[in-house]
């Protein structure tokens, strides 16, 4: 290897964290080297050690952790052994950062403007007052923040997550780094955001030719932005290539699983794949490969010892023992299914949306089109998967809920009136899983908690099953029925269960509430029924919640919710804090209790991509407003509000190839109104008006 | 910014601030007089046990307590509009010229020792936050701990014993050489032992606050930010975390004003130092009802400005609360506009 | 290597490795265990990574309990009388009679400091009780009840605040008639209790806002439910630190008041009251009456310190970022 062509190099680095319960290994005998203006992306699930090996590089990391071993070469130099003093002239000139929440990392009592003017006058010492201040609206503008004299005085809490982004980008780029670190810079945005604030990160990154370490655990994000990607596990990198080699002929089986996961690359009537168990304590790791207890093709040596890297090609390298000359020929999985194959089912869609062609010409131009298998399966699949739905559908009966002209909006302090949602009305049937999808703050979580009576609707009625549940009397009355049968899941599984309870007894409480008489006998042999029944163990009954992960409490909250077998749940984005293989397997679970038992699911979520695994009718809400009802399949077809369609197209796809070609449209917020009603334009696909007429 | 007329909103303040002065005066001049006690001892002294009836209704007359405790009070509010706030019994001359023979030793002893503490304790916060868990952290947050469950006039009375009974190096009580008022090196003399006590009563707690204030903003994300522009620590510490320490500290600081002026009349018992403070402990004891009501308004008084004084500080520096006042709503979204 | 290494067994066999494993680590241990320097640095590892956990207030804890068990105990050991005046040695310095010395009106120091300490700690428990009380109905009524009432509430604790504390224990205790052990102990709890409320107050807003809550209203929970499942469990935690500190406060308070003279008689034997006299004492150098029940307040007080501080939830969970 040439060093002096390497602008970052790091060699067997390992990163340790000294805590109470012992060493925790949070990076383990990584290597890597970076070429200018190159971008590499990290990807692996939360607490893989990403987010800590850059820190280590930038000795950003807290006193508890120590570098083990390993050596960090900065243009050739070695810069391991550096001292505090030495690293301030290096960060910042050499290398930079940008944080994964926008709305702490930015100091709250400074204006934006003169956070980044101070990152200014660091780097460019005896610089004049003026200067600085021309040099820190330029970065503005580099950035893409309009008008930024006007923003120069405006502080943090002004802007919206996206802009604050922005400015912390601009802070970033004020010592004109040769790196730039970003770790998971969009995961707290909106999706049409992230699409802005990436392509924003890719452009700036072309221009000034820099260095991009772009940490994800997204993969349609790296799939458009990096050159080379490395997949990290229980902090070992074990896969690392270009990004064609590892997204079109993944190695490791972790990769296959990673990629096997997404709902991208499902068909909407199967069960995602699930990498099964959970990731490895990095305190204890077990001998052999860390990953080996979840490997389906894992050999005898994988429990016995690490493997060491493999090359494939020049770029391409993976650490399983599957490339050894002795292992068995085992075959990616999802090779086979033309996961991958460019003319994918979705990437249709999302083109046909783009380019704005008529949707009913689309479809039958689609089988014309698209030879792949998959295309082909999945649209003769759709009529077979929900028969039952069909011959139902215009039955009214058969509605659970009905929700009419629902208006609802907040009181901030005195007098001043924020509305959150204006005028939606959609009917829920017996036994259907409705998807209300939107952006943050565009009211849906307001809707859920009308329709659980937590908040009381300033217009418009709510009916369940013949109740009218905005009538304190109605409520009164069949309170019980009420309180039993509708269930709510809530997204922060962390702040839905009591911290200072045990799960037993978190599970019990709606039963003790109700003094129910239980099937089981006990209460507890309840919970330890439902636990069973949501895959989680009965040794955790004993346990606190803050004993669990993400995914384990987000079981624990839904076995809670079981517990009073309801008929109907409502479920606030119940996935979205979780890492993508826990995600999936929610859904997968969410899946197979609609399946089993016929619950009536609100389903809520952000991101469309999933809905479309759940949801037999999807809700699109768009600032207060529900501005588009399709039955899943065809709302995905024939999209025709175009925020529907924006929202479609913003979802990165975890195809390089396809990814990299593809333009964004421009998304510009508040640009349709919402005026209007809703008007069923096609049978059961409902649009705003306003835009029906221009379709 | 939505419109709020500032005249509305200090006219409000002022407002508030006149109400709860009349409620404040209400409550303890009811309480004054519930009290048992006669307040005539203090007035004529021993003699007042042995009078006889008609000659204790004359007195009583004379002083105007034999009216309804409400007609009293009305008498009180009218006079002391007219600033006229009656005579003290104990002294015998008006409450105001009392006090303000008083005031201006206790304003010394604790309005110096408030500054010693403001400026103290923000040294001690941030030496101890730069440390964290270091040496000087750890020994000057354990002789915090151990101060602090010393009781004042314990502390005192050692004080006294070591350094003006023992070594006779420091006078142990009052203000002042008899026959010497004017020698400003003989007050400042008789100052310091009671001002230690003042300052190292109260500038643990304020340090301690200092410093996990600190602490907390250090475990923001903005302060990694900070370092990975290539701030250096000194300047991370003081431009940024001090900074937004500051309203919090300024403010819980002006609430302390009055806490830490009151707090003195211990040590002014012990030291036998002539100020408010043994003043306000006679009145109330002694049913000297003019000279408490006053001693109570003016207290109480300091105490709600000083509340308000922190409100307002906190307003108009820390703009997160600022931002609160604009309802919270201003934010400035996308690319809009 | 053999070849059967490379058998494909999939993640079935985990579980059987997985418990190999677990004997290999096992013996492992066994082996660093053994010798001189193997064991040397597991004592220190272990010592190192004690130092980073929560330290336990064991020696205060251990004081405390000693203290608190002489002074219940007192009547087994004290050599004299505590109430018994022996005017023929007022003022005795400390000799081998009388451990501590003897007090101006020739009562026993060492007897009458176990004796007099029942009340101080008694004092200190009961005005804590009365001020948590009152804290915990007046906060969480405060946090619980709509803007304007809160808002209500708060002033009128803050004009209570305003007047100045010493005066109020004068006035409440000139309503309350001659000074005893309750009734100084209900002042002191009455004035003390602000503190303890502004934090029950902020905690019963936030656990009121929390999801937990809103879900378990959603189940159907009443009012006296959440209150006694969600509620009361947070704030406990929350509000022992203060709670404990309340009782060193009272300590304090009664020991300042008695000094003052506005507290308890000289009869009724504490701490505070025994320090009365210290002040005359003073002129005549008679060091030890002040010193020794200092003394003794003070480490009882630092012990309660300590262990409350303790109790605190630990603050700096997360690591600096400086």
């Amino acid at each position: 290897m040439h060093t002096m062509e390497n602008l970052l190099e790091v060699r067997n680095l390992s990163v340790s964290f000294d805590t109470c319960e012992g060493e925790v290994k949070a990076v383990r005998d990584v290597s890597f080297s970076l070429k200018k203006g190159e971008v590499l992306a990290i990807v692996g699930e939360s607490g893989c050690g990403k987010s800590v090996l850059c820190k280590s590089i930038m000795k950003l990391l807290p006193k508890a952790a120590r570098i083990k071993e390993g050596r960090i070469l900065a243009n050739g130099v070695d810069i391991t052994g550096y001292r505090e003093r030495d690293m301030w002239k290096m960060r910042g000139k050499f290398f930079s950062m940008i944080l994964q929440d926008p709305m702490t990392s930015l100091n709250p009592t400074i204006p934006v403007g003169r956070q980044i003017a101070e990152a200014v006058s660091i780097h460019h010492r005896g610089m004049k007052r003026e200067e600085i201040y021309r040099k820190a609206l330029s970065l503005m503008e580099l950035v893409g923040i309009e008008r930024p004299k006007e923003r120069y005085k405006m502080y943090p809490w002004h802007f919206s997550g996206g802009m604050r982004q922005r400015c912390v980008l601009a802070i970033a780029l004020a010592g004109e780094p040769q790196i730039l670190f970003a770790d998971e810079p969009t995961t707290a945005l909106d999706v049409t955001i992230q699409a802005q604030i990436l392509d924003l990160l890719c452009d700036i990154q072309k221009r000034l030719g820099m260095a991009v370490i772009l940490v994800s655990h997204d993969l349609g994000v790296v799939a458009r932005a990096a050159d080379r990607v490395a997949v990290m596990y229980a902090g070992k990198i074990v896969e690392t290539g270009r990004a064609e080699e590892v997204f079109y002929d993944p190695r490791h089986p972790y990769t296959w699983g990673l990629l096997r996961s997404l709902p991208a690359f499902t068909r909407p009537d199967e069960e995602i794949y699930t990498i099964p168990g959970m990731p490895p304590t990095l305190f204890n790791l077990p001998k052999g490969d860390a990953f080996a207890s979840r490997n389906e093709y894992a050999l005898a040596i994988d429990y016995k010892e690490e493997p060491p890297m493999f090359q494939i090609s020049d770029t391409h390298y993976a650490a399983t023992w599957l490339l050894d000359i002795r292992a068995p020929k085992v075959k990616n999985p999802a090779a086979g299914r033309g996961t991958f194959a460019p003319d994918g089912y979705r990437q249709i869609y999302i083109r046909r949306s783009l380019s704005g062609e008529d949707a009913r010409e689309g479809a039958s131009a689609e089988k014309v089109k698209s030879g792949s298998f998959l295309s082909n399966a999945s649209s003769a699949a759709v009529p077979q998967a929900r028969p039952a739905v069909c011959a139902e559908e215009r039955n009214e009966n058969n509605v659970i809920l009905d929700v009419r002209h629902l208006t609802h909006q907040f009181k901030m302090g005195k007098g001043a009136v924020v509305p959150a949602v204006n005028d939606i009305s959609f009917q829920i049937r017996k036994g259907e899983v409705f998807g209300l999808v939107g952006e943050s703050g565009c009211g849906k979580s307001t809707v859920a908690r009308c329709v659980m009576n937590i908040y009381r609707p300033a217009g418009g009625s709510i009916w369940y099953q013949g109740i009218d549940i905005c009538d304190e009397k109605q409520v009164r009355k069949h309170r019980k029925m009420l309180q039993t049968r509708r269930q709510l899941i809530f997204q922060d599984a962390a702040g839905g269960l009591n911290q200072r309870m045990k799960v037993a007894r978190i599970i019990e409480e709606p039963m003790r509430i109700h003094h129910v008489k239980t099937p089981r006998g006990s209460y507890r042999g309840e919970a330890q029924f439902q636990m069973k029944y949501v895959g989680l163990d009965a040794s955790y009954l004993n346990k606190y919640p803050s004993e669990l992960s993400g995914g384990m409490r987000q079981r624990a909250a839904i076995a809670r919710a079981l517990s009073m077998e309801p008929e109907f749940l409502v479920a606030d984005e119940p996935i979205a804090s979780l890492d993508v293989s826990i995600q999936a397997q929610i859904i997968n679970l969410f899946k197979h209790l609609q399946k089993e038992h016929g619950f009536t699911f609100l389903f809520i979520a952000h991101d469309l991509s999933v809905v479309r695994f759940l949801c037999d009718r999807v809700g699109v809400m768009y600032r207060g407003r529900l501005v588009e009802v399709a039955p899943t399949e065809k709302l995905f077809k024939t999209p025709l509000h175009p925020y529907t369609k924006a929202l479609l197209s913003a979802i990165p796809v975890p195809d390089p190839r396809l990814e990299k070609a593809r333009k964004l449209p421009d998304f510009e917020e508040e640009k349709w109104s919402v005026d209007g009603q809703l008007v069923e334009k096609q049978p059961m696909h409902f649009v705003l008006e306003n835009h029906a007429e221009q379709i | 910014m939505n419109g709020k007329n500032p005249y509305l909103y200090y006219g409000g303040k002022v407002l508030g601030f006149f109400l709860s002065m009349a409620v404040l005066s209400f409550v303890v001049f009811y309480i004054a007089r519930l009290a048992p006690g006669d307040p005539l001892v203090s007035y004529y002294g021993e003699r007042a046990e042995k009078m006889a009836p008609d000659e204790r209704a004359a007195a009583t007359g004379k002083l105007g307590l034999d009216d309804p405790v409400s007609v009293q009070y009305i008498r009180w509010i009218r006079g002391a509009l007219r600033g006229d706030f009656g005579i003290s019994y104990k002294y015998k001359t008006d409450v105001t010229q009392v006090i303000g023979g008083r005031i201006g030793n206790t304003l010394l002893l604790g309005g110096t020792g408030f500054i010693l503490i403001f400026v103290f304790s923000l040294l001690l916060g941030i030496l101890c936050a730069w440390f964290e868990d270091r040496f000087p952290d750890r020994v000057i947050c354990k002789i915090g701990t151990i101060t602090s469950c010393i009781p004042e006039f314990w502390l005192s009375l050692v004080l006294i014993l070591i350094f003006a009974v023992n070594l006779h190096i420091l006078p142990g009580s009052g203000a002042y050489t008899a026959g010497r008022e004017g020698d400003i090196k003989d007050r400042i003399w008789h100052l310091i032992l009671p001002m230690t006590i003042v300052v190292t009563g109260h500038l643990w707690y304020y340090a301690f606050m200092i410093r996990n204030k600190i602490l907390e903003e250090i475990r923001s994300d903005y302060v990694l930010l900070a370092k990975a522009k290539g701030l250096s620590k000194r300047r991370i510490m003081f431009r940024q975390c001090l900074r937004n320490v500051m309203p919090a500290y300024l403010s819980i600081m002006a609430i302390s004003v009055p806490h830490i002026m009151g707090g003195t009349y211990i040590i002014e018992t012990v030291f036998s130092y002539p100020g408010i403070g043994t003043l306000s402990y006679e009145s109330a004891r002694f049913q000297d009802y003019n000279l408490l009501m006053v001693l109570c308004m003016l207290s109480g008084g300091v105490v709600i400005l000083c509340n308000m004084a922190a409100q307002t500080i906190n307003e108009l520096i820390d703009p997160r609360i600022r931002s609160g006042r604009d309802n919270g709503i201003s934010e400035v979204s996308g690319l809009g506009g | 290597m053999e070849d059967k290494w490379f058998e494909l067994v999939g993640r079935e066999s985990a579980s059987r490795v997985l418990s190999e494993w677990e004997e290999d680590r096992a013996g492992e241990r066994d082996r660093a265990r053994s010798g001189f320097w193997g064991s040397f640095w597991q004592k220190i590892n272990r010592i190192k990574i004690r130092k980073k956990k929560r330290n336990r207030p064991v020696l205060s804890l251990c004081l405390l309990l000693i203290v608190m068990a002489g002074c219940l105990g007192c009547e087994l050991f004290i050599p004299k009388d505590p109430l018994y005046m022996d005017l023929a040695n007022y003022a005795h310095e400390p000799c081998r009679e009388f451990w501590f010395g003897t007090d101006t009106m020739g009562r026993d120091l060492f007897s009458m400091i176990w004796y007099g300490g029942r009340i101080s700690l008694l004092i200190g428990l009961t005005a804590t009780a009365v001020s948590t009380l009152i804290a915990v109905i007046f906060g969480a009524v405060s946090g619980l009840s709509p803007r304007w009432l809160d808002a209500l509430l708060m002033r009128l604790s803050e004009i209570l605040l305003s007047v100045p504390g010493l005066l109020l224990v004068v006035l409440l205790q000139a309503v309350l008639g001659k000074a005893n052990v309750w009734s100084i102990s209900f002042v002191i709890g009455i004035t003390g209790w602000m503190g303890i409320a502004k934090v029950v107050r902020t905690e019963t807003k936030q656990i009121r806002n929390s999801e937990y809550v809103t879900a378990s209203k959603c189940m159907g929970g009443g009012f006296f439910h959440v209150l006694w499942n969600h509620l009361a469990p947070n704030f406990i935690s929350s509000i022992m630190f203060m709670v404990v500190m309340n009782v060193r406060s009272a300590i304090l308070s009664e020991s300042t008041l008695s000094f003052m003279g506005i507290g308890l008689p000289l009869d009724i034997i504490s701490w505070g009251s025994m320090l009365t006299l210290a002040d005359k004492a003073l002129l005549s150098g008679a060091w030890w009456m002040i010193l020794f029940p200092g003394a003794f307040l003070i480490v009882t007080l630092v012990c309660i310190t300590n262990i409350g501080s303790a109790l605190k939830d630990g603050a700096g969970s997360r690591e600096s970022n400086l």
